[in-house]
């Protein structure tokens, strides 16, 4: 939250890590989505796993996206990288590594600091219900991507 | 100083584990944390020991949100938590957040129906009209099932149960969650000329009682009925799954219209309560138990009845397919929300008849029917049930009493269309077969499984001697095997939904085991010239436990091997030339002043000789 008041000031990495941790134990949001350290050692807070739950009426729904999130040190000056753990078909995705191509994802294409791992992940559980994924035939629910 | 005293103080509770107060717990015991649990609907708090496993916090949210635990899926913090861990594990703390999503059991496409429903109790009324869209526009189809005494259900996928309702929920289920089946059923050609036929459909909706109870109570659904424009239009529509979604999502999106309408929900709700309730009540002993029931007796029915992804085609938590058309009645509705009780009424009644046929058909194209056939060797107990079912009888007896129906049913039966003169000479034998239906012997003769087998023996070795020596068959007595089987399949023709077209479409699905080939000595006349007289008494005797043969008549063999002869005809069927097929439609056509024979022959083709649907074709707008 204080990242985003001064336009001047420039929040540390850990501690907008350290925040959004909070956030995303916290459930803060519509519920949909979930975020949080891959692994709680991780003192360098690189490491995330994100989740999303589809959303309804579309192809997608009732699935829960396992994601991968790298909160590179450039964070949050540069933009996290994405990448599916669940197989999906979406526009945008690498369909054979679940990478998300982060110019094809206008948050990522256009990031900003003050965006966040949330914005991430609801930007893409909104790229869900869009016209041109709504209704994608989708892999079989359960596999993962290998790597 | 004694006044000091011993303040006994503040009691002190000792707190069991339930306490729910926060952080004041004896130290002793593990510490209870309260964690919110967070659906995308709603969420609660619990409060839990410390220490306690996933499994345990499962079973606690389980009984709160009324659901399985097999059904929940925590996440926390990205990761999703599995039931061996623990919730320190996982870092849950006092006052954090765990995600909850509740699956439905029943995905085999991956696309859930019940987490909505389950997890969605209390609702926001936003999501009522959604939801009341549902229900009206899938309980019709309980109706329809009904009338056609279920039949459908048969088809049961191979599933195992022995009840024969719940084979039908079970089928229901399947089919419910399964797109792809559904629109093989509409696209299966067999369902096509059923619908196409709207005096068909609408003798058999009016057969079943439940619907002449509604009927009475809501002399609206017989208006319906009874106005042929409306029925050709559903059945039309029900034939082209793709505008069946476009109504579907019209309707809804009409209704949520309705909604915002001042006195738009409570209309709604009326419909609902009036209409659909007692509908779906009545259909209850058929498909166990009225899914809306919850929905109606709260003020805001669950999302879980919110129509699913894509093209509404799959309505949720009801029992029934979708129907298809309520389009021309929604859109009134939409403009006059007084008339919109009628005008659901109706549509829902609409749906009925398509829905009766969504069922009739593709049970012989599904591979359920092989499995169908296993079951029914395996289980003499659902034939008789099957049998026996009030509905069945129902269908029968209408069916008996309007031999013109059920020949036109048999007729449009694609075996029968290579074979114009089959369908002469299938016409006065008719009335034979549905007496035989009826006939408790043959009840008997297909609840005994030696039986059914005997027959599925007879009829391999049949097709085996066919392919090896098919000069002996004339000289063997095939009249008794073809004729026995005729008979004996004959009664397999009831596992179809329609009763007097089972003999013959139970050949299909019997594929394997059904062409006789050339064993039909007595050809039609035309086909073989074999002409050995189908007279062959019952004499050498076929393995046989059946009784019903004994009623065999040479008129009845001929003609049974008449069929097995059309079958192994039918394979592959060739058309005759469509001018000559529809040669008394177009002069019909001609008749009515549409002059132009070309564009005639091409509706009567596309329409597959349906006149009304032609002329609708030709005039080249949907009359409303």
């Amino acid at each position: 939250m204080a990242a985003t008041t001064g336009s001047g000031v420039k929040v540390p990495r850990n501690f907008r890590l350290l925040e959004e941790l909070e956030e995303g134990q916290k459930g803060v949001g519509d519920g949909t989505v979930s975020w949080g350290l891959e692994d709680d050692e991780d003192m360098t807070l690189t490491r995330w796993t994100g989740m999303i739950i589809g959303p309804p009426r579309t192809i997608y729904e009732n699935r829960i996206y396992s994601l991968k999130i790298e909160c590179g040190p450039k964070y949050p000056e540069a933009p996290p990288f994405v990448r599916f753990v669940t197989k999906i078909n979406m526009n945008g995705v690498n369909s054979s590594n679940g990478v998300v191509d982060p110019r094809a994802i206008s948050v990522l294409a256009k990031w900003q600091n003050s965006y966040s791992i949330k914005v991430v992940l609801q930007e893409l559980r909104r790229l869900m219900m869009s016209k041109e994924n709504v209704k994608l035939p989708q892999p079989p629910e359960g596999q993962c991507y290998s790597n | 100083m004694a006044e000091n005293g011993e303040s006994s103080g503040p009691p002190r509770p000792s707190r069991g584990s339930a306490a729910a107060q926060g952080p004041a717990s004896a130290p002793a015991e593990p510490k209870i944390i309260k964690v919110t649990v967070k659906t995308p609907k709603e969420k609660e708090e619990f409060a839990v020991p410390e220490n306690s496993s996933v499994q345990q916090f499962k079973e606690a949210i389980s009984k709160r949100f009324k659901s399985q635990t097999d059904q929940l899926v925590l996440i926390f913090a990205g990761k999703i938590l599995k039931d061996q861990d623990t919730l320190i594990q996982h870092g849950i703390h006092d006052g954090l957040t765990v995600h909850l999503v509740i699956k439905s059991q029943n995905r085999p496409q991956g696309q859930s129906t019940q987490p909505t429903n389950a997890a969605g109790t209390n609702t926001t009324t936003a999501s009522t009209p959604r939801s009341n869209s549902t229900p009206i526009s899938t309980n019709s189809n309980p109706f329809g099932l009904g009338s056609l005494g279920g039949l459908a259900g048969l088809s049961s996928l191979g599933l195992s149960s022995t009840n024969f309702s719940e084979l039908q929920n079970q089928m229901q289920q399947q089919l419910l969650s399964s797109p792809e089946m559904m629109i093989q059923i509409m696209e299966n050609p067999f369902v096509q000329s059923m619908l196409s036929n709207p005096d068909l459909m609408r003798q058999l909706i009016m057969a079943n009682p439940q619907m002449q109870q509604l009927i009475q109570r809501n002399p609206e659904i017989s208006h319906l009925l009874n106005n042929p424009d409306i029925m050709r239009q559903t059945l039309e529509i029900a034939r082209n799954p793709a505008m069946m979604q476009e109504m579907m999502r019209n309707q809804d999106l009409a209704l949520s219209n309705l909604e915002s309408i001042p006195g738009g929900y409570n209309a709604l709700r009326r419909m609902y309560t009036d209409i659909q309730e007692p509908m779906l009540n009545a259909a209850q002993e058929q498909f166990g138990g009225n899914p809306f029931a919850s929905v109606g007796s709260s003020s805001s029915s669950g999302e879980g009845t919110q129509p699913s992804r894509t093209e509404n085609r799959d309505p949720l938590p009801n029992p029934w397919a979708p129907p298809p058309a309520t389009q021309s009645s929604a859109t009134t509705s939409t403009t006059t929300s007084s008339g919109s009780g009628s005008g659901t009424s109706s549509s829902s009644a609409t749906g009925n008849t398509v829905a009766a046929a969504n069922y009739v058909a593709s049970i012989f194209s599904t591979p359920g029917m092989q499995s169908l056939l296993q079951q029914i060797t395996e289980n003499p107990q659902l034939i008789q049930n099957m049998l026996s079912a009030p509905y069945m009888r129902s269908m029968m007896q209408s069916l008996t009493q309007n031999p013109d129906l059920a020949a036109q049913m048999m007729l449009n039966s694609p075996v029968f269309t290579a074979n114009p003169q089959l369908q002469e000479q299938m016409r006065p034998q008719l009335p034979a077969f549905l007496q035989q239906m009826q006939n408790p012997d043959t009840l008997s003769a297909m609840s005994n499984p030696r039986a059914m087998q005997a027959l599925m023996q007879i009829q391999q070795g049949l097709q085996t001697l066919a392919t090896e020596a098919p000069g002996l068959i004339p000289s063997f007595t095939p009249g008794v095997g073809v004729g026995v089987l005729g008979t004996a399949i004959g009664p397999v023709g009831p596992v179809t939904p329609i009763g007097p077209i089972g003999p013959i479409v139970p050949f299909t699905p019997i594929g394997p085991i059904g062409p006789i080939g050339p064993t039909g000595p007595a050809g039609p006349p035309g086909s073989t010239g074999s002409g050995a007289p189908p007279g062959p008494p019952v004499s050498s005797s076929a393995p046989s436990e059946t009784t019903s043969p004994t009623s065999e008549s040479g008129p009845n063999q001929q003609f049974i091997q008449q069929m097995v002869q059309a079958l192994a005809g039918a394979n592959p069927p060739q058309l005759p030339n469509p001018e000559v097929r529809f040669q008394q439609q177009l002069e019909q056509l001609n008749a009515m002043g549409f002059l132009n024979r070309e564009a005639n022959l091409q509706a009567l083709i596309a329409t597959g000789g349906d006149i009304n649907a032609a002329i609708e074709r030709l005039l080249g707008s949907q009359p409303s």
